[in-house]
């Protein structure tokens, strides 16, 4: 599903931030990207949805070499890989349903076959009743919930978060993780980086850490 | 709920600054495209009123006895008139009518009543009939040494001249206005793409085409415009029926010159306006919002 090959990436003239990073995520399985802040846990992640191109190495996303795949395949590619981000990105000006909706509308569902899905999705992460809610007047773990709803509702093939555990209490975090757990059981790919250890520690998953823009495989097994 | 892309735009509060100024662009550029209805509705009326007359000038003698010897001459160049063949028919202008053709000029006084004016025989050409206009001078000098023959050529051609010069004019404003407008939009649609920066990424992150992200950018700007234009055009619909109004309760806009009321069939033209600026918008929102956008990795 992913397949990184002596990748190494800087940023303009910079120092690497990778180096020769290589790593296979196979389809349904479920891992955790750990490493100290700075380690480049979210370049690595940015490089696997897309957001950037290596500056060396090879990138395999569902069979594509990105060296070589057109640009005008990436928007299908992207549409394969849900991702929340550390920062939210949350859309200010639409409400929590239409947020949580973008992916369904780039994929070009209209909202009568959507709406239930999107409904139920928002009842599930605890907020049936903020659904019209403009993501500014909710908490900083109410809009983390709805950045995960956005991720998972078009049941993505590779699911990334980047820390989607950072701002809920416990009982919130664990049940988000069922929820990915769950996500990863019907087939999705998933990657999670954290620093959050007792959450790795609750599972069983594998666990890729970063040191110094290189990466160390610390655990092998498979799901949790 | 969200139905189409442009509503992945944030709605502004108030007008924007682009919107207002759309607005008076419209304004003047229906102003331009009025004034050029104008010109060529009067280019034609000026025609059709003269190309098919002509005009004999009976200068007052200076030999003989002047009002006996005017009052032959003109009979005899009426004569030559009603004989040759292709002129429908030829009338002299009575007193009171050469006396009101310059009275707007000299008034009414007793100064005017004792000016030495000439006699105007006005002859209607049947349409398309050949008429040799210089043979039929050469006729009228032998009989009436002091008529000028005037087919009214030279100031049809001048008349036409200044009305093709309005009509010009009008377009070149037509055209700066729409540059002027494509350039508007082109600068408002990079700071809206620079001011929504982050929607930009995020949709295109999540798998948007650069196609659907042009839309959501181009349907806002076509609206927008197409608001504001239409409103900047009504305006100048109504000030052009306005004028037409006044004229119709005798306030003369400017003397001598047709009125300046339009039609309602040519105000009809002014629907062009929005139309024109919405899809001026709807492009160069859409080349530059690609731009921007395939510059994206």
């Amino acid at each position: 599903m992913v397949r990184f090959e002596n990748v190494g990436m800087r940023y303009g003239a910079g120092p690497e931030v990778l180096r020769d990073v290589t790593f296979a995520l196979d389809a349904g399985s479920f891992t955790f990207l750990t490493g100290l802040s700075g380690a480049g846990k979210t370049t690595l992640l940015k490089l696997i949805y897309v957001a950037e191109p290596p500056s060396r190495g090879l990138i395999t996303l569902f069979g594509n070499d990105m060296a070589t795949t057109r640009r005008r395949d990436f928007p299908a590619i992207r549409r394969r890989i849900g991702v929340v981000f550390q920062d939210f990105r949350l859309l200010e000006h639409l409400s929590a349903f239409d947020n949580v909706a973008l992916p369904l509308r780039l994929a070009g569902r209209n909202e009568g076959n959507y709406e239930h899905d999107v409904e139920e999705l928002l009842s599930w992460v605890g907020l049936g009743d903020r659904m019209h809610a403009k993501p500014a007047t909710l908490s900083g773990g109410e809009q983390q919930r709805i950045a995960i709803a956005r991720a998972v509702v078009a049941r993505p093939d590779l699911l990334i978060a980047d820390e989607p555990t950072g701002n809920v209490d416990a009982e919130i975090g664990g049940r988000l993780i069922r929820l990915f757990a769950e996500l990863n059981r019907l087939g999705t790919t998933v990657l999670i980086a954290t620093h959050d250890r007792a959450l790795i520690e609750s599972t069983k998953a594998r666990e890729m850490r970063l040191v110094g823009g290189r990466l160390v495989e610390l655990r092998t097994a498979g799901r949790p | 709920m969200i139905r189409g892309p442009a509503q992945f735009m944030p709605r502004e509060k108030g007008a924007a600054p682009l919107d207002v100024m759309i607005g008076i662009m419209a304004f003047l550029a229906a102003l331009a495209l009025g004034a050029s209805l104008l010109a060529d509705r009067a280019s034609l009326d000026w025609r059709a009123g003269l190309s098919d007359r002509l005009t004999v000038q009976i200068l007052v003698p200076s030999h003989g006895d002047a009002a006996s010897e005017l009052v032959r001459e003109t009979g005899a160049a009426l004569g030559v008139l009603r004989a040759t063949p292709g002129i429908a028919h030829a009338q002299p202008l009575s007193e009171a009518e050469m006396r009101g053709l310059v009275e707007p000029w000299l008034g009414k006084g007793s100064l005017v009543a004792e000016l030495p004016l000439p006699n105007l025989i006005d002859a209607e050409v049947i349409p398309g009939a050949p008429v040799d206009l210089a043979a039929l001078a050469a006729r009228l000098k032998d009989v009436a040494p002091d008529s000028q023959l005037d087919d009214h050529s030279r100031w049809l051609a001048r008349l036409k001249g200044l009305a093709d010069t309005i009509t010009w004019t009008a377009y070149a404003i037509l055209i700066l206005i729409a540059v002027a407008t494509a350039a508007s939009v082109t600068f408002a649609t990079r700071a809206g793409l620079a001011a929504h920066h982050e929607m930009v990424s995020l949709l295109h992150q999540m798998g948007a085409r650069a196609g659907f992200i042009a839309r959501a950018f181009e349907q806002h700007f076509a609206l927008s415009t197409f608001a504001a234009s239409a409103l900047g055009a009504t305006l100048a619909a109504l000030l052009f029926l306005t004028a037409g109004g006044l004229e119709v309760f005798g306030v003369e806009a400017v003397p001598f010159l047709p009125p300046i009321a339009l039609k309602f069939g040519e105000v009809a033209w002014f629907t062009a306006v929005p139309v024109a600026a919405a899809l001026i918008a709807w492009l160069t929102a859409r080349i530059s919002v690609l731009a921007v956008v395939r510059k994206i990795y």
